[in-house]
């Protein structure tokens, strides 16, 4: 497809352009916007960012409040420490959120895209450093064509040293969620930091750099598998940024409050700042567009170019297909909300929700392992006592150390050798040999069935009750 | 620049989700390497884990590319004039 002619590539075709070549890429300056749209970004930003960046420093009974411990292989997560045996929460969490964006997506379009999105919020980030080193838009455009000077070294040198400080403190605080952030500061400052904590803050800095600082909506474009699916959740009902086209068309340059029926136009004054401002570098009024991440900056500058020029706000808003096609208020928009759809990702939502909130609430804190030894089947001890010989393994899930009390029971004259009283400190765990000795004539020949039971002196709901087989000869 | 993309990319994602299953079922401490007992800190592991997954997963997005390529790609002219391209 290389016979694209410079004519053609200039002709606005976006989805032909991204197919014939490789790299027609061409950077996109966003514009900076204000309003409430932006307002709701921003605060999700300091949200988000608030939460990473703060959430690895605060300490929780002596430890990290959330910390996920693969050497020792246990999450902390404020008061909860989960093993990997709990995997099942993290699948239902993984759920919770597939499902969660499914249901939003439906609603309200691509609002992670917009507003949470780590791509959108680091990109916003950064941009933001670059206006305020490079300037506006036009400045920056300028910058970009002028040859290398003085000037332009030192404002690029700026830039980047500032991206790499952030994209290096990003780095630092994801093993900060790996390896105790505060020892981590110290080995920074020691320059003791483990090859691979030096290597996985490096990677994780890197990667902020190149995809906030360099390639932003490339990342949206090329890389993101939800931005390629998002489009099944839709439907005519979901509200969608949208360019108001019967209203604004045949769009046109006018004087300020000119009315657009005396001119024989629509209300678009096709100033073009809602293609300056879009991040993606699209143009809204070509329709809804993959590209498109949600972010709403259109809407934001549209209003105060229709506030400028004293036409009612909303040429481009938060709409639906069938909004538009059937000139529909908010009232019926918000009354569409309520479909099978939405009805069937809430509720299975719910379900799992509580499910999840269930399980948490119910998590066991004592689980034991009932291991048969199989290296002597049965064999006969003093007195004329059948022995058995079983590993308990007893793992401690609470942040108490804890006693356990074992005893043995199913059997006639059943009873045990060996330590009654296992001690376990905090999320510890520990492996015990215990004999089981019953009378030849009690069971029958073969396997029989036995139950250990293993409680918490300090707390008696602390208990389990576990199945293991006795074997007869 | 797009193509490294697609080689690294999905590789990276894919490795991501073999690395977290893996290492939830099996603890590195019980890993034997050439019959001798991993000696490597867990972290060295996780991450030697991580890079293997992520370069095996490549290796298939690569093959994937390469396969991709069309007959005229690959026949540089030589033949049958290739169908004209068509704009999306």
């Amino acid at each position: 497809m290389a016979s694209a002619s410079p004519s053609q590539a200039a002709e606005r075709k976006p989805n032909f352009v991204e197919e014939s070549l490789y790299e027609v890429h061409k950077k996109v300056h966003p514009r900076a916007v204000t309003g409430i749209f932006a307002t709701w970004r921003w605060a999700l930003v300091w949200f988000t960012q608030l939460v990473y960046y703060g959430l690895c420093w605060l300490p929780w009974n002596g430890r990290q409040a959330v910390l996920f411990d693969l050497v020792e292989r246990k999450f902390y997560i404020f008061g909860m420490i989960f093993w990997p045996q709990d995997v099942i929460f993290l699948a239902i969490l993984l759920i919770i959120s597939a499902y969660s964006l499914f249901l939003f997506t439906a609603v309200g379009g691509r609002l992670w895209c917009g507003y949470a999105c780590p791509q959108t919020v680091y990109t916003e980030i950064f941009t933001w450093i670059e206006q305020k080193i490079e300037g506006e838009r036009n400045a920056r455009i300028k910058l970009d064509a002028a040859p290398m000077s003085a000037r332009k070294f030192w404002l690029r040198a700026a830039k980047y040293g500032s991206w790499g400080l952030l994209a290096f403190w990003t780095g630092f605080t994801f093993v900060g969620y790996f390896t105790p952030i505060k020892t981590l500061w110290g080995s920074v400052w020691s320059f003791t930091l483990g090859p691979w904590e030096t290597f996985w803050m490096l990677f994780y800095g890197a990667f902020t750099y190149l995809f906030a600082g360099h390639m932003r909506e490339q990342v949206c474009k090329h890389m993101c598998p939800y931005a390629r699916f998002q489009g099944v959740m839709f439907d005519p009902d979901t509200l969608t940024i949208t360019y108001d086209t019967e209203r604004g068309e045949p769009r046109g340059a006018r004087k300020k409050g000119v009315d657009p029926q005396s001119i024989g136009k629509g209300e678009c004054v096709d100033c073009g700042i809602c293609v300056q401002v879009c991040p993606t570098g699209i143009d809204i009024r070509d329709g809804l567009q993959y590209e498109c991440i949600g972010c709403a900056a259109c809407i934001d500058a549209c209003d105060q170019v229709m506030e400028k020029m004293a036409y009612p706000k909303g040429l481009i808003r938060y709409s639906t297909e069938h909004a538009i096609e059937k000139h529909w208020g908010w009232k019926e928009i918000v009354g569409h909300i309520v479909r099978p759809r939405v009805i069937i990702y809430s509720t299975i939502l719910a379900a799992i929700c509580i499910a999840f909130v269930w399980g948490i609430a119910t998590k066991a804190t004592l689980r034991v392992d009932v291991i048969r030894d199989r290296a002597t089947l049965a064999r006969e001890v003093e007195g004329g006592l059948i022995e058995n010989v079983y590993r308990l393994h007893v793992i401690n899930v609470s942040e108490a150390p804890h006693r356990y009390a074992v005893s043995v029971s199913g059997l006639p004259g059943i009873d045990l050798v060996g330590d009654r009283i296992i001690e376990v400190p905090p999320a510890g765990n520990k492996s015990v040999t215990v004999q089981v000795r019953v009378p030849p004539e009690s069971g029958r020949k073969g396997s029989n069935q036995i139950f250990f039971d293993v409680k918490s002196l300090a707390d008696e709901k602390v208990a389990v009750h576990e199945k293991a087989s006795f074997l007869q000869p | 620049m797009l193509r490294i993309v697609w080689v690294l990319w999905p590789s990276f994602l894919v490795a991501g989700i073999a690395e977290g299953i893996f290492f939830t079922v099996i603890d590195p401490q019980e890993l034997y390497l050439f019959g001798e007992p991993v000696h490597v800190s867990q972290i060295a592991t996780y991450s030697i884990g991580f890079i293997g997954f992520w370069a095996v997963c490549a290796a298939s997005s690569l093959l994937t590319c390469f396969l991709q390529r069309t007959a005229a790609e690959i026949n540089k002219g030589v033949g049958a004039a290739p169908p004209p391209a068509k704009p999306a």
